[in-house]
């Protein structure tokens, strides 16, 4: 009976201990798949772009939104106030302005100056030049004028935020900027590229994914309520309510296709058969929201990420599909 | 290969904290009761959310290192706040219109003004934090910095009152039988500047 019990023993250690090997061995193959650079690429001409129409959209309204005595909105020392309460340690433009107060600098002209580098740390990321700290800058910056104007951010800001992180810790410069051709530098670890990118590819997914889960829990999105008010809430209301009101049946399936859209991207971007479809799905989402609702802004950023996260490799495969069916087609 | 397992350790914490953000944000609207499952399910999602802030150390002082870095940390990736937008369902939209008295009894009505697109959509999630903001004094402070930018333009007026409401718009067959949207009250409070003393009442 001893006997029996050792052997079994013997034999169930070493199948747990070849299923923890397998687990580990298949873990690291997910998670440090060798990579190309195609996504930090995409990623970095994406914020680039991002940035740029950020700091353009705001140019005429920059000093009102940021001044301490600002016009027409709230005063930066009420938000900086309160973020200070929050925590003491997350950047602002308060300090610039302090600093600059110590060279006898004017608020106007630090805010100014603040502006200028945001916009050039863009044109840099947009070149290739200097990339991670032009990366650094942009990211630095942009946090702070969104902490700054934290009462007026909204959800494009933070997405920029995520991007400009991940973009600053991503192994820069990539193949196709300028820094790549003027100094040459390392060849670059692809298991450390491929790693980043499923870090991207994981948060993409847990964002759509609690997105979508929380838009299942209401009625709203499966009766079309949603669809409607989403549509007709001011100042998102840029469809004539007329031609609205005309395509009112189609909106209870437009509220579950966005539900299915964002809950199913955890699931169906990781199978190779539904990853082509199901991207295209989540990138004509966005582009429908810029369009239909006017949120330019919120869906290039959506779209860069998107982008960066899967496109790579998705969409040159699929294009490679297309060319071997037709040369088969022609054979 | 150690230098990638500790960067992978760390991106994993990072991964980690917007899990736990994105679960916070969800079973606080849980806990709430806004989605339709059973109301009776609320005290479990309230427990839970109260597990998920005490992980993230937001149960600690606030001058605590733990939480200070944390905190720092979640506002400077940017995976401070969740990912339910528009979700469960979609808010109504505020609305926010001065009153402007003057002198010899006149009154007019006045917008706020931006100058684009772009600010349009800022002063709209304004209104949105101003909307959600249950702290008075807070709400007050707020209504009376966009009530003094229209003083500005209109010095001769003696009192501004800032009257803030949200705007119910009808549903499609309503539209369809001639609703119009509605305007419904929630705040208004009395501004007067020309003394530099915000002189504020709430009705």
């Amino acid at each position: 009976m001893r006997t029996t019990l050792a052997f079994h023993r013997n034999r169930a250690i070493p199948k747990r201990a070849n299923r923890v090997a397998t687990v580990r061995e298949w873990l690291i193959a997910f998670l440090f798949s060798p990579d190309s650079d195609r996504w930090v690429a995409l990623l970095r001409l994406g914020l680039g772009l991002q940035v740029a129409l950020y700091c353009l959209s705001l140019r005429n309204d920059w000093n009102d939104l940021f001044a301490r005595d600002s016009n027409g909105f709230i005063s930066r020392e009420l938000t900086e106030a309160i973020l200070t309460l929050q925590n003491p340690l997350v950047p602002r433009l308060g300090w610039f302005v302090a600093w600059g107060s110590y060279l006898g600098l004017t608020e106007e002209t630090i805010l100014f100056v603040t502006w200028i580098c945001l916009l050039g740390a863009a044109c840099c990321l947009l070149l290739g030049f200097c990339c991670r700290t032009s990366a650094i800058i942009a990211w630095l910056l942009h946090l702070c004028a969104v902490k700054s104007g934290d009462f007026v951010a909204y959800g494009m800001d933070n997405f920029t935020t995520i991007g400009l992180f991940y973009l600053i810790v991503a192994p820069l410069p990539d193949h196709y900027a300028l820094d790549w051709k003027l100094w040459k530098p390392r060849r670059q670890d692809l298991r450390r590229l491929g790693f980043q990118r499923r870090v991207l590819q994981l948060h993409m997914c847990l964002i759509y994914f609690f997105g979508g889960i929380t838009k299942c829990l209401g009625t709203g999105w499966w009766t079309g309520e949603s669809m409607w008010r989403a549509l007709t809430r001011p100042p998102f209301n840029i469809i004539p309510l007329p031609l609205l009101i005309s395509w009112k049946a189609v909106l209870p399936f437009l509220g579950i296709a966005v539900c299915l859209i964002e809950t199913g991207y955890l699931f169906f971007i990781w199978w190779k058969r539904t990853r082509f479809i199901w991207l295209v799905c989540v990138l004509g989402m966005h582009v429908a929201i810029g369009l239909t609702m006017g949120l330019y802004l919120f869906s290039v950023i959506m779209i860069v990420l998107n982008l960066a996260a899967f496109g790579p490799g998705t969409f040159a495969g699929q294009s490679e599909r297309f060319r071997l069916r037709r040369q088969e087609a022609d054979a | 290969m150690r230098r990638l397992y500790t960067a992978a350790c760390v991106l994993l914490l990072h991964l980690f904290l917007v899990l736990a953000v994105s679960c916070q944000q969800t079973l606080w609207i849980l806990a709430g009761g806004y989605t339709s499952l059973p109301y009776s399910l609320d005290k479990y999602w309230y427990k839970a959310h109260r597990l998920i802030t005490a992980l993230l150390g937001q149960t600690l002082a606030l001058s605590n290192p733990v939480r200070e870095g944390i905190t720092a940390y979640i506002h400077s990736t940017g995976i401070e706040g969740g990912y339910g937008f528009f979700a469960p369902g979609v808010p109504s939209s505020y609305k926010l219109v001065f009153e402007l008295h003057y002198d010899d009894g006149r009154v007019e009505y006045e917008l706020p003004r931006v100058n684009g697109v772009a600010a349009g959509l800022r002063f709209t999630s304004l209104l949105d934090q101003i909307g959600r903001t249950h702290y008075d004094p807070l709400r007050e402070v707020m209504l009376k910095m966009l009530a003094y930018s229209t003083w500005q333009e209109h010095p001769d007026a003696i009192t501004i009152r800032a009257v803030f409401g949200y705007v119910d718009v009808p549903s499609a067959i309503d539209v369809k039988q001639g609703k119009k949207e509605s305007y419904n009250f929630l705040y208004a409070y009395d501004f007067s500047f020309p003394s530099q003393s915000g002189n504020s009442q709430t009705r």
